[in-house]
């Protein structure tokens, strides 16, 4: 008996590791002011769904169909020595890092390095880039588009952001540029107008 | 899905070897060649054969419509030249060449003749002779049929691994089968060396280049490491189950070939190389730079540089500095771009770059200066908006 135990014990033990960590998805009812990665509050003007999962502790995700089909990404208070995503390869490929003397104007180039090395792409093109109000702050936006290998399809992005002190906080809206980046961009964008610290 | 099937799309889709790898004695260039049909194209033969060409068929596709797929002619007529100068004209016919836009070092060549030659090969190779290595190394695999070696080579084991799965402690048998498939692919890229070698000497190109990529690479390693403050990775090798062994034993292997089979000694071709090259080494250059590697950036535009400083690499090389914006950077990186305008540099962005740099450095009204001058030379520049806020002539919406 004891030894049933210990195999039973020792398969649910192998389960346990073996089942990797499935994200969750919770509703973010439109009209509501919701906090989108701790120090950033917005208010959607539609249904969104968040993900438990986080790429990283200050960052979250939201999606309205799926994160390959519509992708919001708020990064909230990035200190300089912290990365915008999650550091994964960071032997063979790491991540460009926030820095303190950073500029509004180096927040696209310090976006597009961080994408390029995370997507391992070099097909990645800002296509324009203009002064911003963000959560009543000076702040940037920009618009990108790029593609990986592997796929033909394109994807279209746009981002606000803004330094406070040399804490970076950013919303990013990222989907194929066949239909959904169109149809979407209107919800992203006023999600992003909605912005508050 | 099992072993196979795994193996299948993984060879399918990748080809044979990701990079030129070890070479060491005992080649063995023997297996049949691929068979030709009455054109005399190669042709596939048997059934497992003719479901990889399948599988590569449907991966070209994509690639055929890939926006990472650099389509000037003149490039593609260049490395295609190059390519049928090394393996002769009537072999040359089955290849279909993509350039692909990615700033690694990297080219590949799948069985149905679909290759690749990424855009970080392009930027890291100095002449004609050294692009001759390469792709006379990946043809040779084609030539060899090494995917098809490669994957009935896996298939029977992975048979064999299926049923060893069953024993009791079969798995220490599982590992040895692994281990033996990374040494038949080890042997497999020891064949392609000496097949380019070969090649190489007969299209008359200096041999000696061969070894030349593999000491240049691991100095670049190198660099990446020290500026990172890390340890080098060029002897990284992945142990038992590398395909690729370590470079110096690689790059010792190719000098010694290289005197057997010596070409023609001094063509390298690096003036051909360096006008086809040349138009488009500031996109390279800037892919480069945007990869977050400082130390290899570095080199290679210390490379690009042996016969001087231009204005485009003075230009890169501020950038490189500017964007890092470690201690020191931003005064160093205004320096080289005055170098650069003063040489008689014209692209617009040396005045952005300049500007930003100065602006930090308690300039403003300089900087501001240049800024006006980068929107007065590039009217349309995406920045436009950004920039012209920072001269004090736009405003936030």
């Amino acid at each position: 008996m004891k030894r049933i135990c210990r195999l039973i014990a020792a398969v649910a033990l192998l389960t346990a590791v073996a089942t990797p960590a499935f994200a969750g998805w919770k509703l973010v009812p439109k009209g509501v002011p919701a906090l989108a990665a701790g120090g950033l509050k917005v208010t959607p003007s539609d249904d969104w769904n968040r993900s438990s999962s986080r790429p990283i502790k200050k960052s979250e995700v939201w999606t309205l169909d799926g994160a390959t089909l519509n992708e919001l990404y708020f990064v909230s208070g990035l200190v300089p020595g912290e990365t915008l995503f999650k550091d994964a390869n960071k032997k063979e490929r790491p991540l460009p890092k926030l820095r303190a003397s950073m500029d509004l104007t180096e927040i696209p180039e310090f976006f597009e390095s961080s994408q390029r090395v995370a997507l391992n792409t070099s097909v990645f093109e800002i296509t324009g880039v203009e002064p911003y109000k963000f959560a009543g702050k000076p702040g940037v936006r920009f618009c990108f588009q790029y593609a990986v290998q592997g796929a033909t399809l394109i994807r279209e992005g746009e981002v606000a952001a803004t330094l406070v002190g040399d804490k970076l906080y950013l919303i990013s809206f990222i989907a194929p540029s066949i239909h959904y980046f169109d149809r979407d961009r209107p919800k992203a964008e006023a999600i992003m107008a909605s912005a508050a610290l | 899905m099992n072993i196979a099937r795994i193996a299948v799309n993984v060879i399918a889709g990748l080809a044979v070897c990701t990079s030129l790898a070890q070479a060491r004695p005992a080649v063995q260039a023997s297996q049949a060649a691929v068979p030709r049909d009455d054109s005399g194209l190669y042709t596939p033969t048997d059934p497992i054969e003719r479901g990889l060409w399948l599988q590569t068929d449907d991966a070209e596709r994509t690639m055929r419509n890939s926006p990472l797929v650099i389509r000037d002619p003149a490039l593609n007529a260049y490395v295609r030249g190059v390519l049928c100068r090394t393996v002769g004209e009537a072999k040359c016919r089955n290849a279909r060449i993509y350039i692909v836009r990615t700033p690694q070092f990297n080219a590949t060549m799948a069985p149905n003749g679909m290759m690749e030659v990424w855009t970080g090969l392009l930027l890291r190779v100095q002449n004609e002779a050294q692009l001759a290595t390469v792709l006379g190394h990946e043809f040779t695999h084609f030539e060899q049929r090494h995917s098809v070696r490669l994957f009935k080579d896996i298939k029977s084991k992975s048979d064999a691994a299926g049923f060893l799965g069953m024993l009791p402690w079969g798995f220490v048998l599982q590992a040895g089968l692994l281990v033996s498939m990374y040494g038949f692919s080890r042997e497999m890229e020891r064949e392609a060396d000496a097949g380019a070698l070969l090649k190489m000497a007969g299209a008359g190109y200096d041999t000696r280049e061969a070894a030349r990529i593999w000491e240049r690479l691991r100095a670049e390693m190198d660099a990446t490491a020290a500026a990172r403050n890390t340890k080098t990775r060029k002897d990284k090798n992945g142990g038992i189950f590398a395909t690729h062994p370590p470079t110096a034993e690689r790059a010792q292997y190719l000098v010694e070939q290289a005197a057997k089979a010596p070409g023609t000694a001094g063509a390298t071709g690096a003036d051909r190389y360096r006008a086809a090259l040349g138009p488009w080494w500031p996109q390279f250059v800037d892919d480069q730079l945007k990869f977050n590697d400082f130390g290899a950036s570095a080199y290679l535009l210390e490379s690009l540089a042996s016969e001087g400083w231009t204005p485009p690499l003075l230009y890169a090389r501020a950038e490189l500095h500017r964007r890092r914006g470690a201690e020191g950077d931003v005064a160093r990186a205004a320096g080289l771009y005055d170098q650069a305008i003063a040489g008689g540099g014209i692209l617009p962005e040396l005045w952005r770059g300049r500007g930003l740099a100065r602006i930090k450095l308690g300039q403003p009204d300089a900087g501001k200066a240049d800024l006006t001058e980068y929107l007065k030379r590039a009217p349309g520049a995406a920045d436009r908006a950004m920039i012209a806020m920072m001269t004090g002539t736009g405003e936030a919406r």
